[in-house]
């Protein structure tokens, strides 16, 4: 059997420093107070410790992004498309339960017929590199949604947290390459430490069955009495890293021309389902907050086979009235069905 | 279970089960100790779930717009700063009167669930910066009042059963500091004002919890909610969220009730109520102090004109 | 110790690198005044001085037409070798605007999208169509199909109802083309007449109660408002139409048009991809929120 090559944690910079020679390197780090995965540059406040507060699915699908450009002289017009292709990019550091959220990404922009190229260009020029979770922040509960916190068998690379150093293997071609490149660079070397155990979750719940159960709970008065307190805005939908939902909306440069843009959306929004003419098929809150759930717990693992919740918790982390979706899964678990 | 939290459920029992109101809209206890969010009730035998501590934090009232087209009467639970939530809604129209039936309650202060390190052992935490610099922390308009709450429509001294640990807690103390941050980014030169804000912009992720739960923003339809008309733009820049922040900010000049809940809620952390207070500070240099929502019958200085207000752009 | 295992992620490298989000250009050949607020659009692409149909669409699919500099949405189109032909209403900013312009104009499309009806498994029986208001453009495709492959298919009835005798579309169609098709019965209704209006005077449920059509070996294809599909819903169960006989087309808002954007799911389908074209029985296993 191999053995597990390492680097010191106080070595992190100078691994990173090697990676960003040929790569753009999406690091953990604190930008203008918050933590979310940016572009490593030297005397990036890198944050390892904690996930982030944002999820990483900006680097792969970000908030807004052209996808072309448009141009309308009287009777003339014009569509000039946009490359999509972006250079290399490593994604470092990214927890279990955002690489099972890209992976959610996969399904819906890569199968079913078409592929979404804004997205595909970025996934396929990404190397993923996970890291294992040790210590689950207060609102994670990623085990509870099936997600090992411990290690992810989908990423190029995995790395461990071994105290004081970071183990690496590789899990891919694309991850093979990079640790080799760290191992021409003399960055790692052979360790016989392995990971710990990763600290209890403060946040359970029993999602077993949760698909079946909803499918018989569409009518239920839970969803009158859950909604009640939400707000409707979008701030669960733009942390979750498996909400993907977009806008195509026009954004002029004057009344000649402009770029269309493909930007996040949300159900929570009540002008997401809205049509010309004002019909409305989740007129409120009580409709948008029962399609956010439903679209989470039943109608994706329907569609793709798998929850479309990793027990992130960055949703309950921030949500302003705390409808937290492990509430709803206990709450909907014990519910008597309506069907 | 504290004084406080009795009072609130024998009330509420007694308001559903005589049904004098519809509904009623209080606070419960959350999954965490930190934690005691919102909750809408409609059964007397509901009552039993509502909880207040210092985590009780939310302002309830923007909630009451979710009501405003229906003739059922909701009562709700008020703190001095959501208080005065209510009057914004009763001057801007958007609740009747007879439809809402306020009940104030004394404040002790909310703490900050941001000081949390151990989510499993609960602790003494810090109060919210807003429930320092709190001038309000009685009820400026009530029906009812509980746990020996007091209506007062001026700034005044913690009253009820929790004024001593109000006191004790700082509510208050540091009123003076108000406007320490405006004045700090008063003071930064245009080109750091610009690299302050635009770093903050660049944050916004447009997701409008801020406008959400305002009890200020109470349009019918939000300019932000559609883009047809080509004045806003949907996407996440940092020039379109600046233009966001600035709308926002101005139309509830003169209007914001200073109750912090559009800082709090942010998920991005963007010093929202700098932008709210910089606006109510040149207001009251332009019109003479004043504080939105504590008076019901007072004239907002941007909804009155006076021979002597300030005229320079004419 | 750990064993380490390579799995590497399925490259995207054979999948064919167009963006499917942008439209082709094309230019609108011909624009027909359907009624005061409805005009149909003749959409064609230009190749070599020749005018062609942009893609060709099966009956029932969808195209996605953009006007630059104002927006884009999701039309159900009929198909013809020479143009796309989208028949429009004016409900928002984006038809319009479309209403506006005049032939020459430069658009978008793209698609087709959607399902469309599965006409293989209509052929050899009688198909009942039912249109209200503008819902006989995709009920036109169809119908055009019919008639195109006359001898694939039994009777064909059309049940059509609009407000009053001016909102009547493809009266071209109604009173001249299809009458004159080898038994193709067309029966219309208006629910206010007027001085010159001879016709049936009565909303679409009770006509076709008055016309009680036989369900016997017959496809229902219906479309139009709401209103009037709840109401027809319940005549069709009276006079023996099965679930599965009864299809219809769904409206959502779509951005994407690919299954990709979220926003036309019912349940776990998203009518852009698995619809617009559904049969009754279909629909009563899906979530009611359309």
């Amino acid at each position: 059997m191999q053995r597990l090559k390492a680097f010191p944690k106080a070595k992190l910079t100078a691994v990173l420093e090697m990676m960003i020679q040929k790569a753009t390197v999406w690091v953990p780090s604190m930008i203008a107070g918050v933590s979310r995965f940016a572009p490593y540059r030297p005397g990036t406040d890198i944050q390892m410790g904690t996930n982030t507060a944002i999820s990483p699915k900006e680097a792969l699908f970000p908030s807004t992004e052209k996808i072309y450009k448009f141009s309308a002289y009287g009777i003339d017009g014009d569509f000039e498309p946009v490359d999509p292709s972006v250079g290399p990019q490593i994604l470092f550091g990214l927890r279990s339960c955002d690489m099972q959220g890209i992976l959610c990404l996969d399904d819906v922009f890569l199968t079913r017929g078409y592929v979404d190229d804004f997205y595909g260009s970025k996934r396929e020029a990404t190397t993923l590199i996970t890291l294992g979770c040790v210590t689950p922040g207060a609102d994670c509960f990623c085990a509870s949604m099936g997600v090992n916190p411990a290690e992810h068998d989908a990423s190029d690379a995995q790395m461990y947290d071994l105290g004081d150093a970071y183990g690496i293997i590789a899990r891919s071609v694309k991850g093979e390459a990079l640790v080799k490149d760290l191992m021409a660079a003399g960055l790692l070397s052979d360790t016989d430490k392995s990971q710990g155990p990763t600290a209890d979750f403060v946040l359970k719940v029993d999602s077993e069955g949760i698909t079946e159960k909803l499918q018989q709970m569409f009518d239920h008065p839970l969803w009158d009495e859950l909604s009640r307190k939400c707000l409707n805005c979008g701030t669960c939908a733009y942390l979750c890293p498996t909400c993907h939902c977009f806008d195509i909306a026009e954004k002029k440069r004057n009344q000649h021309c402009g770029v269309k843009i493909k930007c996040w959306d949300t159900c929570m929004f009540s002008e997401y389902a809205l049509m010309a003419g004002g019909h409305n098929p989740r007129p409120s809150k009580k409709e948008r907050v029962r399609q956010r759930f439903m679209h989470k717990l039943r109608y994706f693992p329907e569609r793709y086979g798998k929850l479309q919740c990793t027990g992130c918790g960055r949703c309950i982390a921030k949500c302003p009235v705390n409808l937290e979706i492990t509430d709803v899964i206990k709450l909907a678990g014990e519910a008597k069905s309506d069907g | 279970m504290n004084q406080i939290t009795k009072e609130m459920r024998d009330l509420a029992r007694e308001l559903l089960a005589s049904g004098e109101v519809k509904g009623l809209i209080g606070w419960t206890k959350g999954s965490r100790w930190y934690l005691t969010p919102p909750l809408f009730i409609t059964r007397p035998e509901e009552a039993e779930q509502l909880y207040f501590d210092q985590f009780a934090v939310n302002n309830l009232t923007g909630l009451l717009l979710d009501y405003r087209y229906g003739d059922d009467k909701i009562a709700l639970f008020v703190k001095g700063c959501d208080s005065r939530g209510i009057v914004r809604l009763l001057q801007d129209h958007q609740i009747k009167r007879e439809k809402v039936l306020v009940i104030g309650v004394p404040c002790m202060g909310m703490s900050d669930k941001k000081a949390v390190t151990d989510p499993r052992q609960p602790v003494e935490l810090p109060l919210l910066d807003k429930c320092l610099e709190c001038r309000y922390p009685n009820p400026v308009i009530a029906d009812r009042l509980i746990g020996g709450a007091l209506v007062s429509g001026e700034p005044s001294e913690p009253k009820g059963l929790t004024a001593s640990e109000a006191a004790k807690r700082g509510v208050g103390s540091k009123q003076a500091d108000r406007f320490a941050q405006v004045k700090a980014i008063e003071a930064m030169s245009a080109d750091e004002k610009y690299a302050f804000w635009q770093a903050q912009h660049e944050k916004c992720l447009r997701c409008y919890a801020c406008r959400n739960i305002c009890p200020a923003c109470n349009c019918r339809e939000c300019i932000f909610e559609s883009d047809k008309k080509g004045w806003v733009n949907k996407s996440a820049t940092p020039t379109d969220n600046a233009f966001f922040a600035v709308t926002r900010a101005m139309h509830v000049a003169g209007r914001c009730v200073e109750c912090g809940e559009c800082e709090r809620v942010c998920p991005m952390d963007i010093p929202i109520m700098a932008l709210n207070r910089k606006v109510i500070q040149d207001i009251n240099e332009l019109f003479g102090e004043s504080d939105a929502g504590t008076d019901l019958d007072g004239k907002m200085p941007l909804g009155l004109f006076k021979n002597d207000d300030p005229e320079e752009f004419m | 110790m750990v064993e380490q295992k390579i799995n590497p992620v399925a490259t995207l490298s054979d999948v064919k690198r167009i963006n499917p989000l942008i439209p082709m250009k094309a230019k609108v050949t011909r624009i027909i005044d359907e009624t005061a607020d409805v005009k149909t659009f003749c959409i064609a692409k230009e190749e070599a001085g020749r005018f062609t149909a942009p893609f060709r669409t099966a009956p029932g699919q969808l195209a996605m037409l953009s006007l630059p500099g104002v927006g884009e949405a999701m039309f159900s189109a009929t198909d013809a070798p020479e143009h796309l032909q989208l028949s429009i209403k004016k409900v928002g900013v984006l038809t319009d605007a479309l209403h506006e312009i005049c032939p020459g104009q430069t658009v978008g499309v793209r698609g087709p999208y959607g399902n469309g009806f599965p006409m293989d498994e209509y052929k050899g029986k009688n198909i009942l169509f039912i249109g209200g208001g503008i819902g006989l453009a995709p009920v036109r495709s169809v119908v055009r199909y019919c008639v195109d492959h006359r001898d694939d298919f039994g009777q064909l009835h059309l049940i059509y109802g609009s407000r009053s005798p001016a909102d009547l579309v493809f009266k071209y169609d109604l009173f001249d083309t299809w009458p004159a098709v080898r038994d193709f019965k067309v029966s219309v209704t208006v629910d206010r007449g007027d001085d010159q209006w001879k016709g049936n005077v009565g909303f679409v449920p009770a006509f076709i109660e008055q016309l009680r059509p036989d369900p016997e070996n017959t496809v229902c294809i219906l479309c139009g408002p709401p209103i009037m599909i709840k109401f027809t819903l319940g005549i069709l169960d009276k006079l023996g139409f099965t679930p599965e006989n009864v299809i219809t087309t769904l409206e959502m808002r779509m951005k994407c048009g690919i299954g990709k954007c979220g926003r036309c799911n019912i349940g776990s389908c998203f009518v852009c991809l698995d619809g617009p074209v559904f049969s009754l029985a279909q629909l009563k296993t899906m979530p009611n929120e359309y």
